[in-house]
């Protein structure tokens, strides 16, 4: 017998040599010291001039080298996330990939009438009941954006939508520092306390800078007041390529990178160690119609440059996959949402975000994220490999079976077949005839039909009583205070 | 029809910027009229440029450096053309709204009707309704564009339609709105008067409201 062999297959990919990387890196710190980023925010500016940045007219803070390289190191490489009960649910480091949804889309594909309409609070929550479902989906957000809803309250209301309706991690936006500081209080109500939420986030906020490499005053006080909490903030600039950014894929990586850096340098010199996910999204404006592309493969070089950078610097990093350009669950959407699902898995990038989104960040629908579930659970299947060990190499079975035999009742394969074979739950294994049987639906009316049987059964774990009335006074504190306030972004 | 204003047109639709000023100051020295200059020889050069962008033929980069060329003719125009006009499409004051950074795609629609032959006031970004109002006092534009990209700051654009309405000078102007998170049902409960989808109707959307 073969003894005291055991090997884990994964398949491995990466894009940047470490002298590529390098290169890289080397420019986007040139751009920071010679050219600088705009910070709208002058408390901000103030303490980077302090910790040794050049400060020139018009709040332009140039960065020097030594102190992005002193940051990144200060940055934890490695967080975990909880989930709303305090259990562990998301290791963000090394390769570890975990999926989830985005935020903020202004119309929704109506999984029961098929219609395109603008997005309502109850598809926030039907969106976190899916996702609370979902096995292969790890963390929640808002989703949709509540066009009704009052616009101080609208992230609130996400909020406490998402906090009733899953268990799961909330990746969430905020208007400005104020609605945040309340979303952060409602946290701290679910989970016990404000220590309790440093020592166990459930919660990642998810703020950008504005490109080209500038910082927005709302941003940054969202960067600071996270930092200063020890909250989780996701920090990530979207450059539009021929827009925002250079056309040119390595010129947008090298000011996309200038400016997640310049965010981790400020996040890291007001509280060094508090936890950040970087990491940017690089795009290009479709050169006809101007849409900001989902979909694309130009998308996909930029994301796995990227995660190789965030690799070597050893911060964890955000991801963006399941993502389309098409407006309907059809054929276009399937095929972009399963390369991007795949793609971010090979990137090996932490906190993969925008699940389900369509429309190019415009459309929603909790059909797209059954889908994504789907897809991921493919994809997850295919990352996690194989083993090889003498007792999965199966010669004692394979001798025992002999020329001829079979393996159908064999105790091997009873032992093995779960652990090692992935099924699907809505896509097509039937014979043709068994298929017609059952109707001859295609995929896209199996999954509308399976979408809905879980909004229409699925109950997730309700919040504590008591917890349930603390966040209800919460909100109702904010509808008061928020009502004539003006935050500015 | 004059070879002139082919050549003029020609060159708008080749972009070719080196050479605009030049044909621009030929044709008026040849004895063509600015006027005649601009609406037989370049507009129809642009006006083939958004046909070619309809179809695909022509892409954004390629459209902006017709506007520019387009741009580059109207500064030789421009100061022996009819005041008040601007010559030719009218006036038409865009910024993004208070509390928003976002230029680029107020730039782009800011660039098309430029190039379309309108006379741009770029206000900026993170414009207050005070100042968009003072921009209409003082320019009369026939038209007033207003970009926003974040949900939070789109109810800023309904602001600004009522600091004119109390103004009294919103019968003044046509309002036109735009931004990712724009919709056609936003631009009804604040009161705009249309609404792009993006840049390239952005122009046709402008040359109707104006009647052009």
């Amino acid at each position: 017998m073969n003894s005291g062999f055991r090997s884990q297959v994964v398949p491995s990919y990466r894009l940047l040599t470490e002298d590529q990387i390098r290169e890289i890196h080397l420019a986007s710190l040139d751009i920071l010291e010679t050219v600088g980023v705009r910070v709208n925010h002058d408390e901000a500016v103030q303490m980077l001039q302090a910790a040794g940045c050049r400060v020139k007219p018009g709040n332009i803070v140039q960065i020097p080298g030594w102190l992005v390289d002193v940051c990144i190191r200060s940055a934890p490489s490695r967080i975990t996330i909880y989930n709303r009960r305090g259990e562990e649910a998301m290791r963000l480091e090394g390769r570890k990939i975990y999926y989830g949804l985005g935020t903020d889309l202004i119309k929704t594909r109506d999984v029961r009438t098929g219609e395109l309409r603008a997005s309502t609070l109850e598809d926030v929550k039907n969106a976190a009941r899916v996702v609370d479902y979902c096995s292969d989906i790890d963390f929640v957000a808002s989703f949709a954006l509540p066009n009704e809803a009052q616009t101080n309250m609208m992230y609130i209301e996400c909020f406490r939508a998402e906090v009733e309706n899953t268990v799961k991690p909330i990746f969430f936006t905020a208007a400005g520092r104020e609605d945040l500081a309340t979303m952060i209080e409602i946290a701290e109500a679910v989970i016990g306390g404000e220590d309790a939420l440093r020592e166990k986030p459930f919660i990642i906020n998810y703020s950008e800078p504005t490109p080209p490499l500038v910082h927005s005053f709302g941003a940054v006080s969202k960067l600071l007041l996270c930092a200063d909490k020890g909250i989780p903030i996701c920090y990530t600039p979207a450059d539009v390529m021929g827009a925002s950014a250079p056309v040119s894929l390595a010129g947008a990586i090298v000011q996309a990178n200038a400016e997640a850096l310049s965010g981790i340098v400020i996040h890291q010199v007001r509280h060094k160690g508090s936890p950040i996910i970087s990491g940017f999204f690089a795009t290009p404006m479709d050169m006809l119609s101007s849409v900001f592309v989902y979909g694309g493969p130009e998308f996909r070089l930029t994301h796995s440059a990227y995660a190789d950078l965030y690799h070597y610097y050893g911060i964890p990093c955000w991801g963006t996959a399941g993502v389309t350009d098409s407006h309907a669950i059809d054929q276009q959407t399937a095929f972009e949402a399963a390369l991007t699902i795949l793609m971010a898995a090979l990137d090996g990038t932490n906190l993969i975000h925008d699940i389900g989104y369509m429309g190019a960040g415009l459309i929603g629908s909790p059909a797209s994220i059954v889908m994504s579930n789907e897809i991921i659970g493919w994809v997850k299947r295919l990352i996690r490999g194989f083993e090889i060990t003498p007792e999965l190499m199966g010669l004692d079975v394979i001798r025992s079976v002999g020329p001829g035999g079979d393996y159908l009742a064999e105790e091997h394969t009873l032992k093995y077949y779960k652990s090692e074979l992935w099924r699907p739950r809505i896509s097509n294994r039937d014979d043709p005839d068994t298929w017609s049987q059952k109707g001859g639906k295609t995929f896209g009316e199996r999954l509308a039909e399976d979408t809905l049987a879980i909004l229409e059964s699925h109950v997730p774990e309700p919040l504590p009583n008591d917890v349930a009335s603390k966040v209800d006074a919460i909100v109702h504190r904010a509808e008061g205070a928020f009502k004539e306030m003006y935050f500015i972004a | 029809m004059s070879a002139v204003y082919g050549q003029l047109s020609e060159a708008v639709l080749g972009g070719n910027l080196k050479d605009i000023k030049k044909l621009t100051q030929m044709a008026l020295d040849g004895g063509f009229s600015a006027q005649q200059v601009l609406d037989l020889g370049l507009l129809p050069g642009m006006d083939e440029v958004g046909k070619l962008f309809k179809t695909g033929a022509m892409f954004i980069p390629e459209v902006l450096l017709s506007a520019k060329t387009m741009a580059a003719a109207m500064d030789v125009l421009k100061p022996l053309l009819v005041k008040g006009e601007g010559g030719g499409r009218g006036t038409v004051v865009i910024g993004t709204v208070q509390g928003d950074l976002h230029n680029i795609g107020k730039n782009l629609v800011a660039m098309m009707l430029e190039g379309a032959g309108f006379t741009v006031v770029d206000l900026g970004i993170d414009v207050k309704p005070q100042a968009f109002l003072d921009a209409v006092k003082q320019h009369k534009p026939k038209l007033l564009g207003m970009s926003a990209l974040l949900t939070t700051t789109m109810p800023r654009m309904g602001e600004t339609i009522r600091a004119l309405e109390e103004a009294g000078v919103r019968s003044q102007v046509r309002v036109m709105v735009g931004g990712a998170p724009v919709t056609e049902g936003f631009v009804a409960k604040i009161h705009a008067d249309a609404y792009a989808a993006n840049a390239g109707t952005a122009v046709d959307v402008a040359k109707a409201l104006v009647g052009g």
